[in-house]
């Protein structure tokens, strides 16, 4: 070896200490990590916990850790079960969920069944069905705003007049919406799900057709079922996502018209920024928290018991 | 059951010829092995029996009937993978059915057929467990059965064989002679391993480099190989195959070997050098077990001197090395008197050895059948 | 095996709808970018390709004027760029940093057994959920439009990414090559960071282009964690109507596609691993 001084701990100190024993090393590779969950987790969980039971709003100039002064037991919490713009916020969020991500799955699922075997011009139709997924979602928001304005090219090809309006209409702006999510999500389905294809074992799938299967009875039979875990990562993976939703709408149609296409998210940040109630968003967001990690904890141990 | 008829097929990748212009007929319940080393094309001339792959020219028939147009789905063929394709997502009893099941049969003709079949091929035990959960030599077994319960109208085996330990490949052996009697199935084996095709197969097909080298019954091709490859490719040990120049030098034709070893041809072989007077260069060609050493039992036998080299223990018997010059003969030291390093002589029985083209690789001096 | 030919037309059909689809509002972005005011509607009929193709959308965010265009911008393109890169790079420097670290501590030494599951939940949550907090403490340490509060929480969110990212490709190094380094005397800091990292180097890359776009894309953080200097290009692209009142459709336009643009560039470069990085590793192509 050229380097001695690597072989023979020749160094003294700390840190030639640290670099001789794993689990020191491995404390200070974890710290970085740890520091920055703290950081961003028990700190701020007390702080949202505190503000919750509190009235405290940044407009009246209170220092947020003064905010006892307007303390408030648990008002904020009992509001919102009977909140009805919050229910209809969650509403809208979970309609969204059921109609886009069952959408993408079955689109996602058919084109994956398209791309399986080779064709010609595969690779470039790949690319083109993965596009939508790595443009920024603000991005495809701008996209679908102008597609969907009275003047714009959708109703030109429906023939409709340009008075016929989309985003401002009660009804279709929640349909543009799900069109844009749909649009820009299928390809993530697409991708996931066609991995998932492609691990299943090619004989298999030839002994299942040697056997007389039909294409159709061979998907739902050995396909389908060798990608269950693939499909519930899939389904996981955007269902979570979707819940999240924020940047398609909120540029697309800002929430309305009135509170037309307004999600959990939508809502949380109309709340923050127009209405500075802050206190009562610390109080839905700390409940959305325990609920997602009550479904997440269950949903989890269902998983580790079906692995055993 | 069915027959096939294989008909000037030829199976091109790119500029790759897979297989060249091969035509091949399978007789009804005939059990043909496709021998050949690997890359050869055996297992694409399956595949395209089986629809797996497309023809670039000629036809598959079964009974007569072009196979071209019909799907993969409706060919109803028995299809054995080399690694078995269980579904292993399965149970053993799903992986049965699955055949019945797909062509809408009766619940309680399934489980009826499935019972007999996991019956016959010994796995009942099994029948309600993953079929993940099963052992190579079973998984076998569950292969085959799962082919066999629809009946197809032949059978295909891709090299099934070579996963299974050494004993149980015996086993398997014995049993696939039994199955195919029982289903009176005509099937079709591929194989790269001689001594299955020999012990299995009615008939062998050998094919290089897509080409049909010889169709025959395992003693016909033993015993009369039709050209230079399949007399090499077939008997363990190898025939002795000595190449060499053709010269004529007083009345005595000669098989001159580089090195400087001579052989002087007699009697039969001589015949069958001389039958083809354009012939340059041949190869002779005689199997080990046909050289003897003693006294000389026909006149028409070569005499040949030459050293021991190595001598090997192979089972009862000894290989012996023998050393002509730079060429070397492998024989039979079937009486245990040879010493390594002693010069013997030793004999070429003329009727038993052969002669072949070099540059043709065909067998010279109409083959005797 | 090859399909029928009536299977085969029946897929590029379906095939190409998808594509068509797909390209659909691209396009009418992409060109609607290229035309000029007259043609940004269907009113005097719909034009595909700009009848008289202009730059000015473009000049108009550079420079904050255009011939012929009677407004002008206070704010052009050029600071929500820089923003944009500064932050999406200096996010992606933390989380890679961090993530890269403590996965290999984690895959390694077995260290911190519960810090896989605590580093995912970090992404099951709507931001907006857990801002107020976050809000509340980056204006109690000044951190609110700041290049380095921004850059801190896109660290933050993306490294679930980062973390499970490297965690797989760490996976992959086999065990053995490291003990024979160590065998032969490296420390393990040595063995981690001449023998490993160089290892995982093509993991690395591609760990960081994905981060990278994650933050770039990033929209809703910089809405509430900006105010002026160091708005983003999403933000800005947003907000670009409010300042001039009139719909500015071309111009936006051109900023979507200049914030389209490097996602793309670097998610197809990165294809191959896609899968791995949005399944958390979950999944392999």
């Amino acid at each position: 070896m050229s380097d001695k001084s690597a072989n023979t701990p020749t160094k003294t100190g700390y840190w030639a200490k640290v670099a001789q024993d794993g689990n020191k090393m491995g404390f200070w590779f974890v710290l970085p990590t740890v520091l920055l969950l703290v950081f961003i987790v028990v700190f701020p969980l007390f702080m949202q916990l505190y503000l919750s039971v509190t009235w405290w709003t940044p407009l009246e100039g209170t220092p947020w850790y003064m905010a006892w002064e307007v303390f408030s037991w648990g008002e904020n919490y009992w509001y919102q079960l009977t909140d009805p713009r919050m229910w209809g916020a969650l509403w809208r969020t979970v309609l969204i969920m059921i109609i886009a991500v069952p959408a993408q799955f079955f689109l996602g699922m058919a084109l994956a069944y398209l791309f399986i075997e080779k064709f010609p011009g595969r690779k470039i139709f790949y690319s083109i069905m993965l596009t939508p997924m790595m443009i920024v979602p603000a991005v495809v928001g701008l996209m679908f705003y102008l597609l969907f304005q009275g003047t714009g090219p959708v109703n030109d090809h429906l023939g409709l007049p340009s008075n016929f309006s989309w985003l401002t209409d009660v009804n279709r702006a929640m349909i543009s919406v799900i069109i844009a999510d749909i649009w820009q999500w299928t390809p993530l389905m697409f991708l996931i799900l066609l991995a998932g294809m492609l691990g299943v074992p090619s004989d298999q799938l030839l002994a299942a057709r040697l056997l007389g299967g039909s294409n159709w009875q061979n998907f739902i039979k050995i396909i389908v079922p060798r990608m269950k875990t693939v499909i519930l990562i899939a389904l996981v993976l955007r269902a979570v996502e979707c819940f999240k939703i924020f940047d398609l709408v909120y540029i697309m149609t800002k929430g309305g018209p009135g509170v037309q296409t307004e999600t959990i998210s939508v809502f949380l940040y109309k709340l923050t920024f127009a209405e500075l109630e802050w206190a009562y968003v610390a109080a839905i967001g700390l409940t959305i928290l325990f609920v997602l990690s009550v479904i997440a904890a269950k949903g989890l141990s269902y998983m580790v018991k079906k692995d055993k | 059951m069915s027959s096939i008829q294989i008909r000037n097929v030829t199976k091109r990748f790119g500029d790759f010829t897979a297989v060249d212009n091969l035509t091949l007929d399978i007789e009804e319940g005939e059990f043909a092995a496709l021998l050949g080393p690997s890359g050869c094309g055996k297992t694409t001339t399956m595949n395209m029996i089986a629809g797996i792959e497309d023809l670039t020219k000629g036809s598959i028939l079964f009974d007569e009937q072009e196979l071209s147009g019909t799907r993969i789905q409706d060919r109803n063929i028995g299809f054995v993978f080399q690694n078995y394709a269980i579904f292993t997502h399965l149970s053993v009893y799903k992986n049965l059915s699955y055949g019945l099941e797909v062509k809408k049969v009766d619940k309680g003709e399934i489980e009826r057929r499935v019972k007999a079949m996991a019956d016959r091929m010994s796995i009942t035990h099994r029948l309600d467990q993953p079929a993940a959960s099963l052992s190579v030599n079973e998984m076998q077994k569950l292969a085959i059965g799962r082919s066999a319960i629809v009946e197809p109208r032949i059978f295909l085996l891709d090299e099934p064989l070579s996963n299974l330990d050494a004993g149980f490949r015996a086993y398997m052996r014995a049993e696939l002679k039994v199955l195919q009697h029982e289903f009176g199935q005509t099937m079709i084996y591929v194989t790269h391993d001689q001594i299955e095709a020999m012990s299995l197969a009615d008939k062998i097909a050998i094919i290089d480099q897509g080409k049909l080298m010889q169709y025959g019954t395992p003693l016909d091709i033993y015993n009369s190989p039709d050209n230079r490859f399949v007399a090499n490719f077939i008997g363990s040990p190898r025939m002795n195959l000595i190449d060499g120049e053709l010269r004529e030098e007083k009345d005595q034709l000669k098989l001159m070997v580089s090195g400087g070893a001579e052989i002087k041809l007699q009697g039969q072989v001589k015949s069958e050098f001389a039958s083809d007077g354009k012939v340059q260069s041949g190869s002779f060609g005689i199997r080990p077990q046909d050289i003897y050493f003693g006294d000389q039992r026909s006149d028409s036998d070569i005499k040949m001197h030459g050293t021991v080299e190595v001598l090997e223990r192979v089972g009862p018997k000894r290989l012996a090395y023998l050393h002509v010059l730079e060429t070397m003969f492998i024989a039979f030291d079937d009486q245990d008197r040879l010493k390594v390093g002693d010069k013997v002589p030793f004999y070429l029985p003329s009727e038993k050895s052969m002669a072949f083209d070099l540059a043709s690789g065909r067998r010279l001096g109409g083959v005797a059948k | 095996m090859k399909l029928s030919p009536s299977a085969l037309t029946l897929k590029y059909f379906f095939v190409l709808l998808a594509s068509a689809i797909v390209l659909y509002p691209l396009l009418w972005m992409v060109t609607m970018a290229f035309k000029p005011y007259p043609e940004w509607t269907t009113v005097a009929g719909l034009t595909w390709f700009p009848k008289n193709p202009t730059l000015q959308n473009f000049e108009f965010i550079f420079y904050g004027e255009a011939k012929g265009l009677v407004v002008s911008l206070d704010r052009t393109i050029v600071g929500p760029l820089i923003a944009s890169l500064v932050t999406s790079i200096c996010g992606t420097l933390v989380a890679l940093v961090s993530g890269t670290l403590s996965s290999y501590a984690v895959v390694r030494f077995g260290l911190a057994p519960m810090l896989p599951l605590s580093v995912l939940q970090l992404r099951l949550f709507p931001p907006l959920a857990v801002m107020i907090p976050v809000m509340v403490m980056w204006a109690f340490i000044g951190a609110v439009d700041t290049w380095w509060g921004l850059s801190l929480i896109y660290g933050i969110v993306t490294l679930p990414f980062a973390f499970w990212l490297m965690k797989t490709f760490f996976e992959e190094v086999p065990v053995e090559i490291e003990d024979a380094a160590r065998v032969a005397g490296c420390s393990y800091w040595r063995v981690f960071y001449r023998i490993t990292l160089p290892i995982v180097k093509p993991g690395l890359a591609t760990c960081a282009l994905f981060v990278f776009i994650l933050n770039w894309s990033d929209y809703l953080l910089a809405l509430m964690l900006t105010q002026k200097d160091w708005v983003t290009l999403p933000v800005y692209m947003a907000t670009l109507t409010s300042a001039m009142g009139g719909q500015m459709y071309g111009m936006k336009a051109a900023l979507g596609i200049i914030a389209a643009i490097p996602p793309v560039v670097f998610g197809l470069m990165i294809q191959k691993h896609l899968v791995r990085g949005l399944t958390f590793g979950a999944l392999k192509q």
